[in-house]
């Protein structure tokens, strides 16, 4: 009974491994994993503090919701999400060999992550400028801590963009190592995440 | 070459669905709506973008299943607290 068990058809057994669906690790280092989720854990933390104060002042958060620009945040939602699609060109670009193009990619969503930065410090001075600051209602400290939060990391997500950028141009990935390249990505796409969330919470739900 | 075409084809693809899905918050938005099933269907729009961006822009479909499943409970946390709060204001 037991050898026939043990008899199993070697080619039938290598036909389901082949079939079986490929399994990856993690794109990019590990160690930009953890601080990934260290980041979603500090802004989730956040978000809910956000709407459990709301809950405390309804009237005040929509009302001061109202003054926001919705236009700008839906733009710069747009903009952020076009971003992360050619950040995700460049992997398959860099995956395929093809080193200048995933340069050229990373190259147009830096310039994305720098519109993104200008429409947002528009809106930053428009509200300087309208005398609203962190102690003007907790509100406006939510939206200014939450959206500057958030603005910081595009900025850090740009410079690792830059150096990436930098050596995919001098031909310093391979498509068999560009492990730097999906580092840079994983980050680019996280900021792209929290926004999905930080947009419709701040700027539309009410 | 034609993985690649046809890869970049679909990524376009799902690009354009997060547009839309985007300008679907905005229109929400623009059109004042507010209550219980607006901010149900605005956070499980977000839901679905977010999943959308991990799985196929971060590229997890590839990943064990346990890294799918973080970010997922993730926004199902999050985005279940933020509803918790606005039914309970």
């Amino acid at each position: 009974m037991n050898t026939q068990v043990l008899v199993i058809d070697p080619a039938a057994g290598l036909a389901r491994e082949a079939r079986a669906p490929r399994e990856e690790g993690l794109p990019g280092d590990f160690a930009i994993w953890i601080f990934i989720l260290a980041e979603m854990l500090a802004f989730g933390v956040l978000f809910v503090a956000y709407a459990f104060t709301r809950a405390g002042d309804v009237e005040l958060f929509n009302a001061s919701q109202e003054t926001l620009n919705r236009t700008a945040g839906a733009i710069n939602t747009l903009v952020l999400i076009t971003s992360s699609y050619f950040v995700m060109r460049a992997v398959t670009a860099i995956k395929h060999g093809l080193s200048k193009d995933c340069a050229w990619w990373l190259g147009a969503a830096l310039m994305l992550g720098g519109v993104f930065v200008g429409i947002k410090a528009m809106e930053f001075h428009d509200k300087f400028a309208a005398g609203i600051t962190l102690s003007t209602n907790s509100f406006y400290m939510f939206y200014l801590a939450l959206t500057f939060f958030h603005f910081m990391h595009v900025l850090m997500g740009m410079i690792i963009l830059a150096f990436v950028i930098a050596k995919a141009w001098r031909g310093g990935y391979s498509r068999q190592d560009h492990v730097g390249v999906e580092t840079g990505a994983s980050f680019w796409h996280m900021v792209d995440l929290l926004w999905i969330i930080l947009f419709p919470l701040v700027y539309v739900i009410r | 070459m034609n993985t690649y075409a046809s890869s970049n084809r679909f990524s376009s693809v799902i690009w354009l669905l997060l547009m839309v899905l985007t300008l679907t918050t905005f229109a929400i938005g623009e059109a004042g709506m507010a209550g219980s099933g607006a901010m149900l269907g605005l956070l499980l729009i977000a839901l679905v973008k977010g999943q959308i961006v991990a799985n196929y822009f971060m590229g997890l479909r590839h990943v064990a299943f346990g890294w799918r499943a973080v970010i997922l409970a993730y926004f199902l946390l999050v985005g279940g607290l933020i509803a918790l709060a606005y039914r309970w204001a």
